[in-house]
């Protein structure tokens, strides 16, 4: 309903300086905007705006005079005439301050925050000189452990409401809360309910004070000694940016950075606090020579490398396989891709474990949409995994789009998810009865479901559910949902660059650049640079482990992959493993999958090494280096490069930069994506790829696959990642470590009373051959009966394969 | 809320399904569990959390900003004596210090039989029968010091179950900020406002 | 003066059963219900209530039918009534719904009827059990005799009227904060604009009005608003209810015509001051209102008069005081009600006023200093820049202005005994 007659711009003054504004937009934003920075402490751009702080008073012309109102909370409209600089300004701003400063406890030189402390800066720039109060300050406990990772020092706090807006507003678990009230306000939490958000961490980073405090990082710095550089977090597939600090070559945090394309600032605390593994005394530095005896020696580079060489050159090219790259670099992938596909002679590659969807769906499908389209979507579909808990940040921007923009939110899932608070409707099916559920939808069985997804644009994210669902169930939904008003899909896979992976070419049916790795046209360009290439399509995760299992497959290269831990069945990878005549894996650490390899190379990661990411938006961006990797770890790209020589080719990565431009080269959606291109100095946002002048060779339009439309008899399984789970980079994490979850098996209460378990008992879920957990039961009612959910990769259920039907009962 | 009374529960499930939005109930259901609790205590706001679908915290937010939702624990009878600018101008100050002196009990805390719990409080309307003093929030007006220990001894003596207020502005009271018009037979079984619907009143003698 | 009893003159004539059904009935009562029904259309009851001119009674005086002609349009909207009175000296509208909660509640459906409302709710503060069980009673009387509740006699008007108890929060009778407590959520004023009637309850357009201004609604529709304009002197119209507490012969409620002088309604109607003493101030209009002095006695008791003098009638809250009050200690007991009060959520108010509390606690005790009396007024030109009448602030809400109120006066009418103070070391009267 817009207003025909409200212009779109209006001028205002402040100052004397004219500016042309948007209409409605906040004073302290548009003069902020324009070179006019009024201070302020409880305003932040990403929240509603509350008055509350005063920091921000300034004078506005009336018919009756000047009046103080405070910018953050007025909306300008044409010819308002602003004055920041006033004298009842300066005194109203002196005595804010003043106000703020009389029972702040002043202890700056032991505070976290000293240096780049928003109170401190103000004081010094808008400021009293000496305090005037002479009564006792308030005083409380400090700090007090608020949650795992937060301390609050109630005496700094300068009661802003950042946090508590932030958790209510934002994140949506409103744990910490103002208390009582007047003088005596302060910010805490419930007895024994502590501040458990996926989310607390940006509560720190966006305290004005040094209130809220970190424990990864209390006492560990100070601001003036950090270096610091921009970089992509890369624990998802969200792509959030992020200022990476360093100091005396440890990383010591990671700041959100402010974009309207993807985070908005926020992080989650698994990206946020997750860095420690960088820092790790387990990470490798050596290479690794397995011996006869089976255990790892230390070996010198060229003596692993020759060890490498020879085995890779003795086994014949295609019976060689290579698995990863998903949480690498776009330049590492693509440089392994080269090497698998031109040294190696191989198309067997696979970024992804089994765990994820078709690599051309992925990649390709169309419509595409991006995050920032959640803004103007009049209807979000979340068919996929709980948001919430595999890419936290992409939930915050449904969740704001739901609750601040006005967006239906449908959800389907076998479980409750962090979404169905603010879900319009809420869809809950057995695993295996997506189609069915499907075409319940389709045939207008949920009318109230049909209504709101007719109302576009709409906006459908899709994935797998959980990891026993077929994945060819998200393609039937997005042949669904492609043709709704105005759609765009948004496909979902989570682990970290495994988009980056995949449009690098790593995947049986790609080639570098979304071409189809059987199209005429791309293999012939591709061949013109390269020479001929392997047949294709490879072999998935799957068929490259049943080949190395049965022995059509010899050979395996991990590029920081453990598929012992997460190929969907543990059980087949191990025994893959074990079969293969010859393992190497690149790797930041022993895992569970580098352990069965023959050598072991030491790679250099996260800050280390630079280089770009792309997200699950296909957008491409930077990471870079800050810090030098532990001992002699090297860059991928150059071990490759390295390998490659030692087999008589020539990859020609002399570095990470060369690569990108081979890149740029020669992967046709990558056209023109330099790293000049992306230098954060240009709207910091990165590149969707393709350009709009480049082209993108697949199309990629999904058709109704059928997905599987056979639920079990007894009991399906439901197998879905949680936040923090037992992954070898949040196990080597001291802060995250302690925070995964107890595992459980979860059933419906009905379920339970027909199993004569009660809460709490010990319930055995079996697999059949897929391995089997005994685990105490929890009731859980958001499921249907008939499906139990186990969550995946705690240390309990790593053995668990996701498989469809199980068997539920007492142990025997 | 399982071991609340049954007349209790349904006056919860009644007050939560009357608003238009449920966490307008977390009011009338602090009182309602602090009556079950004996005070608002943290299993009293878990309660009046899963009743709104409010987080314990949010509760606690909303419970801590008002005075009449005592967290700690608080005696059979609270006495609330009025300090305010009309009641201090006419001896409220003394009427406090006598009950504290008569209860043993210093303001701002509960005396150790558990008896009495002893406040002043902020202007409580009654101005025009000042001083004045509230028994489990039902109102005396123009207590003066002696009838003020009075009234505490008379309490502990007597220990009604239901607090009066006409019964006591007849013993104990004297100048009144209007006439009241005929006794009230509804009186306060708690420290908790008497409202029916709060399952806080109930008739006396 | 009784042929101007608009609101108490039930409960003066009956004071055994004004609160019931059948007195209520018994004298007229839901007769202007039944007349605005059947004989009336919503906006000629509105129209009515303009023509009265009658303005708020809470304490901002803000003209009532201009508030009404502000709702929003909107399927759902409410009445919601300010029985919230906490203001220190205020008990005039514990009265009204205790002693005539139908007149009260015949007001809030005719309010209702006009402003197209279905959902009325009675915000009574927690301290006042009593009140609020008369009024619920009443409302149980009223549904089952048909005037409250579905189809109003035949009429199909639905309206329902909720009582609702406060916990103890003066700051509840702003009405944004009402509003917000009314959600369940801490009594914390919102950011005007949007006002209520445009964004209030559950950010539904919403009416928010006092006991007292309602219960004058019965009479301006049985007897028209011309009629009700023509008492009193412009912008002061009507009758209204005053509290009379502290140093005076005749404390309690007076329902007076505005507009005669201070010192009538002190001396002739509350009897002068007890025990011989002499007057030194009072306050004109609750604890937020400047202190007026002997040399306002002979000022007129209408709003624009005492505006004119810096102060206001606000509440209607009388609280007078002789000559052995220390300005010091009687401006600290105001400053503490206010810090006490404060929700504490923008920063001058919350440390604001508990400074100013504490300074003056100080030099009533003996430990002031010469810095203090300036220091006092810097301070309070913190929160109220300008230390002007009508005043500005800084705050989000008028509490913190409030506080400032005792400050201004003492230190305008007596600073030398607040000086005295800090040279003797203490109180000067002991």
């Amino acid at each position: 309903m817009a207003d025909e007659t409200r212009p779109e711009k209006v001028t205002i003054t402040v100052d004397g300086q004219e500016m042309v504004v948007g209409n409605g937009a906040l004073l302290i934003q548009a003069a902020q905007d324009n070179g006019n920075y009024i201070p302020r402490f409880c305003w932040h751009a990403r929240m509603n705006p509350v008055g509350m702080c005063r920091m921000c008073l300034v004078e506005v012309e009336t018919p009756r005079g000047p009046r103080l109102v405070t910018a953050c909370t007025t909306p300008v409209n044409d010819g308002m005439e602003v004055d920041t600089q006033s004298d009842v300004v300066k005194k109203a701003q002196e005595g804010v301050l003043e106000f703020l400063l009389i029972n702040h406890p002043l202890d700056c030189p032991v505070c976290d925050r000293g240096g780049e402390c928003p109170l401190q800066d103000q004081t010094m720039s808008y400021g009293p000189g000496e305090s005037r109060f002479v009564e006792e300050k308030r005083h409380f406990e400090k700090p007090i452990e608020i949650s795992d990772l937060v301390l609050l020092d109630r005496e700094r706090c300068i009661l802003c409401a950042r946090c508590t807006r932030f958790s209510d507003e934002i994140s949506g678990d409103p744990l910490i809360e103002f208390k009582d009230r007047g003088n005596y306000t302060q910010v805490l939490t419930f007895p024994d309910e502590p501040f458990a958000s996926y989310f607390s961490g940006n509560t720190v980073q966006i305290c004005p004070v040094g209130a809220l405090t970190a424990k990864p990082y209390r006492f560990r710095a100070r601001p003036w000694d950090l270096e610091a550089v921009e970089s992509t977090c890369t624990h998802c597939s969200v792509g959030c940016r992020i200022s990476v600090q360093a100091s005396q070559n440890q990383v010591l945090r990671f700041l959100g950075v402010d974009n309207d394309a993807t985070n908005h600032g926020w992080l989650c605390d698994k990206g946020r606090f997750g860095f420690e593994y960088i820092n790790s005394p387990d990470r490798l530095g050596t290479p690794l020579i397995k011996g006869e005896d089976g255990e790892f020696r230390e070996a010198s580079w060229g003596e692993a490398l020759d060890v490498v060489a020879d085995h890779l050159g003795s086994i014949l090219g295609p019976e060689v396989a290579g698995l990863g790259g998903a949480r690498g670099t776009n330049e590492e992938a693509f440089a392994f891709g080269k090497f698998m596909r031109t040294i190696v002679v191989t198309p067997h590659l696979d970024a992804q474990l089994g765990d994820g969807l078709d690599p051309q769906f992925l990649v390709a499908a169309t419509p595409r949409s991006a995050i920032p389209d959640l803004e103007s979507a009049a209807t979000i579909l979340v068919w996929g995994p709980d948001l919430k808990e595999e890419l936290p940040v992409l939930y915050l921007r449904v969740r704001r789009a739901a609750t601040e923009l006005g967006a239906n939110l449908v959800v389907v899932h076998p479980r409750r998810t962090g979404l169905d608070d603010v879900a319009t409707h809420k869809l809950t099916y057995r695993p295996g009865e997506g189609a069915a559920m499907l075409a319940a939808i389709a045939g207008g069985e949920h009318p109230e479901v049909t209504e709101v997804l007719n109302e576009g644009p709409v906006v459908a994210l899709i994935g797998r559910p959980g990891l026993t669902e077929d994945a060819r169930l998200a393609e039937s939904v997005a042949a669904f949902a492609r043709d709704l008003p105005e759609a765009g899909l948004l496909p979902l896979a989570r682990r970290s660059n495994v988009y980056g992976a995949l449009d690098m070419g790593l995947a049986p049916n790609l080639l570098p650049g979304r071409v189809a790795a059987t199209a005429d046209a791309g293999r012939a360009a591709l061949e013109d640079a390269w020479g001929p290439l392997p047949e294709a399509p490879g072999r998935d995760a799957a068929g490259i482990m049943t080949g190395l299992a049965e022995g059509e497959l010899k050979g395996l290269v991990l590029l920081g992959s453990d598929p012992v831990r997460d190929f969907v069945d543990p059980a087949l990878a191990r025994k893959a493993l074990e079969a293969a005549e010859f393992v190497v894996a690149f790797d930041l650490f022993l895992s569970d999958s580098a352990r069965m390899a023959d050598v072991v190379l030491p790679v250099e990661g996260f800050a280390e090494s630079e280089g770009t990411v792309t997200n699950l938006e296909g957008r491409v961006q930077k990471v870079n280096r800050l810090i030098p990797g532990p001992g002699q770890s090297r860059p991928t790209w150059s071990i490759l490069d390295d390998l490659a020589a030692r087999m008589g080719g020539d990859l020609g990565a002399a570095s990470a930069e060369d690569v990108s431009r081979e890149i740029a080269d020669l992967a046709p959606a990558y056209a023109g994506i330099t790293w000049e291109a992306l230098d954060w100095g240009v709207g910091r946002e990165g590149l969707v790829a393709p350009l709009p002048e480049a082209e993108q060779p697949l199309e990629f339009v999904p058709v109704d696959a059928g997905g599987n439309g056979e639920a079990p008899k007894n009991f399906a399984l439901h197998l879905a990642r949680v936040l923090y789970d037992d992954g070898v980079l949040s196990r080597v994490a001291p802060s995250l470590a302690p925070l995964a979850p107890e595992a459980a098996v979860h059933l419906h209460p009905d379920d339970l009373g027909r199993l004569g378990a009660a809460v709490g008992d010990i319930v055995r879920v079996s697999a059949g051959n897929r391995g089997a957990v005994e685990l105490p039961a929890v009731a859980d009612a958001s499921l249907a009966t008939g499906t139990v959910y186990v969550p995946a990769n705690l240390a309990a259920t790593a053995s668990l394969g996701a498989v469809l039907a199980v068997t539920v009962g007492k142990p025997s | 809320m399982n071991n609340w009374s049954e007349p209790n529960q349904r006056r919860a499930a009644a007050l939560v399904a009357a608003y238009p939005d449920k966490r307008s109930a977390v009011m009338p259901l602090l009182y309602l569990a602090s009556l079950e609790y004996g005070h608002c205590s943290s299993e009293a706001m878990r309660d009046v959390s899963e009743l709104t679908g409010m987080t314990a915290a949010q509760v606690q937010s909303v419970a801590s900003f008002y005075t009449m939702y005592k967290r700690e624990g608080v005696g059979t009878y609270l006495i609330s004596v009025c300090t305010s600018i009309s009641c201090m101008l006419l001896g409220g100050d003394d009427v406090l210090a006598a009950v504290a002196d008569a209860t043993d009990t210093p303001p701002g805390e509960t005396s150790v039989d558990g008896m009495f719990s002893v406040e002043h409080v902020e202007c409580i309307g009654a101005c025009g029968g000042a001083p004045a003093v509230q028994v489990n929030y039902e109102l005396i007006e123009g207590v003066e010091p002696d009838k003020a220990t009075g009234l505490c001894q008379w309490l502990r003596d007597g220990r009604p179950d239901v607090v009066l207020s006409d019964e006591m502005q007849q013993l104990f009271g004297g100048q009144r900020s209007f006439e009241w018009g005929p006794p009230e037979r509804s009186g306060a079984v708690a420290p908790v406002p008497a409202f029916e619907p709060y399952g806080s009143a109930k008739d006396g003698r | 003066m009784s042929d101007t009893l608009i609101l108490t003159g039930r409960m003066e004539a009956h004071t055994s059963d004004s609160h019931t059904l059948k007195r209520y009935e018994a004298t007229g009562g839901y007769e202007a219900l039944r007349k605005a029904l059947a004989e009336m259309t919503p906006e000629q009851v509105q129209e009515e209530l303009t023509l009265s001119e009658i303005r708020g009674r809470g304490g901002a005086f803000f003209p009532c039918g201009m508030k009404w002609g502000f709702l929003a349009p909107s399927e759902t909207r409410y009445l919601v009534i300010n029985g919230d009175e906490s203001e220190p000296g205020t008990f005039k509208d514990r009265q009204l719904l205790e002693r005539d909660p139908h007149q009260l509640i015949e007001g809030i459906v005719i309010s209702c009827y006009a402003l197209g409302v279905n959902q009325a709710f009675v915000y009574i503060r927690g301290e006042y059990p009593r009140p609020a069980r008369r009024v619920q009673a009443a409302i149980e009387e009223a549904r089952a005799a048909g005037y409250v509740g579905e189809n109003i006699l035949g009429s199909g008007l639905d309206v329902d009227v909720m009582v609702h108890l406060g916990g103890g929060a003066y700051i509840c009778g702003e009405e944004t904060a009402l509003l917000n407590s009314l959600e369940g959520k801490r009594g914390e004023p919102r950011i005007k604009p949007p006002f209520p009637a445009v964004e209030g309850l559950y950010a539904k357009p919403t009416i928010v009005n006092n006991v007292e201004t309602i219960s004058n609604v019965p009479w301006i529709i049985t007897n028209g608003g011309v009629a009700y304009a023509a008492i009193g002197p412009e912008g002061s119209r009507g009758s209204r209810m005053f509290s009379l507490s502290g140093h005076i012969n005749n404390p309690g409620n007076v329902e007076i015509v505005m507009g005669m002088t201070w010192r009538e309604l002190l001396y002739d109607i509350g009897g002068g001051i007890p025990n011989g003493r002499e007057l030194k101030m009072w306050i004109p209009g609750g604890a937020s209102a400047p202190w007026f002095t002997q040399k306002h006695l002979d000022t007129l008791v209408t709003h624009d008069d005492v505006t004119a003098e810096g102060s206001m009638l606000g509440s209607g809250a009388i609280v007078v005081m002789d000559d052995t009050t220390c300005v010091v200690k009687a401006a600290h007991r105001v400053v503490k009600f206010f810090a006490h009060e404060s929700c504490g959520q923008c920063t001058p108010c919350r440390e604001g006023t508990s400074w100013l509390e504490r300074m003056l606690w100080r030099i009533e005790n003996g430990a002031g200093r010469q810095i203090d009396l300036d220091l006092l007024l810097d301070v309070s030109d913190n929160i109220s820049p300008g230390l002007q009448w009508p005043p500005a602030m800084t705050t989000i809400c008028p509490l913190g202005p409030s506080a400032v109120s005792p400050i201004t006066s003492i230190m305008g009418y007596f600073r030398d005994e607040v000086a005295q103070h800090v040279d003797e070391g203490g109180c000067p009267l002991g």
